[in-house]
């Protein structure tokens, strides 16, 4: 089994180029449309953009959970031995990926929109308990080996999963279902809640802050 | 989200381990083995009758979709 593990490691590397080349593609192409939005927002409204290309153990990781619009496929973690030749980190759609965290969150639908129009044609992919975030990926010039995939976040969701991956995936890939368990679920959703709750209110403040001022 | 957190603990209560690597909850005693998919997707009744399932010597793996028979050697090779 290790065998296709080193064969994909191989395959990471001989990609990484590709992957780095649409990544700054991507993130120039996101910026430069976002750009009035961006212009547009009041002093305690943010719009931040990321980059990153994929760790190789996580890349081969994904591949194998064999995660496909938002479901994973490859229940028991396995790669199946019979079929080791057909496993290619290309499968993938994120391996380099451009995230856009908006604050507040109502200004996510207009972000995609924006996006959306510059890449009509890329293919949505739920990310599953998140409504409120879009992700959509395809192609662009840079590559034809490697697809990149743009994230449209509210920032404080965003901002947890990158709590989450410091602390738990980064150190430790094996744990990203860690997550998925009931107990967890129920533990993440009152974090949501508790985020949702912080942001409500404070863009309540900020509303009868203006009204005062006026 | 109540009764999410059930399942775990029906799990636990019945003896099985989550396995990280895998992301499956194993009876070693019971050779049996839930997928985290499939806990996800079927009910707390469904999960216990499923538990209490008499099944044969051998590995039974409750998956939603049923694993390939090489995949099944390969997880019996590792759950042990």
């Amino acid at each position: 089994m290790a065998a296709v593990e080193d064969r994909l490691r191989a395959e990471y590397f001989e990609l990484l180029p590709d992957m780095r080349r649409v990544v700054e593609e991507l993130e120039a192409e996101v910026r430069h449309c976002l750009l009035p939005m961006s212009r547009g927002l009041e002093r305690h409204e943010q719009l931040v953009v990321k980059s990153r290309v994929k760790e190789c153990e996580s890349a081969i990781d994904a591949l194998r959970r064999d995660l496909h619009e938002g479901r994973t496929f490859g229940e028991g973690r396995t790669f199946d031995p019979e079929k080791a030749d057909s496993y290619t980190l290309k499968n993938l759609t994120d391996l380099a990926g451009v995230r856009v965290l908006l604050f507040p969150r109502n200004h996510v639908a207009q972000a995609n929109e924006e996006l959306r129009g510059r890449f009509p044609s890329w293919i949505l992919d739920p990310i599953r308990g998140y409504d409120e975030a879009k992700a959509y990926y395809g192609y662009c010039e840079a590559s034809e080996l490697v697809r990149g995939e743009i994230q449209i976040v509210p920032m404080l969701t965003g901002l947890f999963w990158e709590v989450e991956h410091a602390a738990i995936y980064k150190p430790s890939p094996r744990l990203v279902d860690l997550t998925r368990r009931p107990i967890m679920q129920q533990r993440v959703k009152e974090v949501l809640n508790a985020l949702e709750s912080f942001e409500d209110e404070f863009e309540k403040l900020i509303r009868a802050a203006e009204l005062n001022d006026r | 989200m109540r009764r999410l957190a059930t399942k775990d603990q029906i799990l636990e209560d019945a003896g099985y381990r989550y396995s990280f690597d895998r992301a499956v909850y194993v009876n070693r005693h019971a050779r049996k083995a839930f997928s985290i998919e499939f806990v996800e997707d079927h009910t707390d009744e469904q999960i216990k009758a499923r538990i209490d399932e008499h099944t044969g010597n051998g590995w039974k793996f409750y998956f939603n979709s049923d694993p390939s028979d090489s995949v099944k050697c390969e997880l019996e090779r590792v759950l042990g």
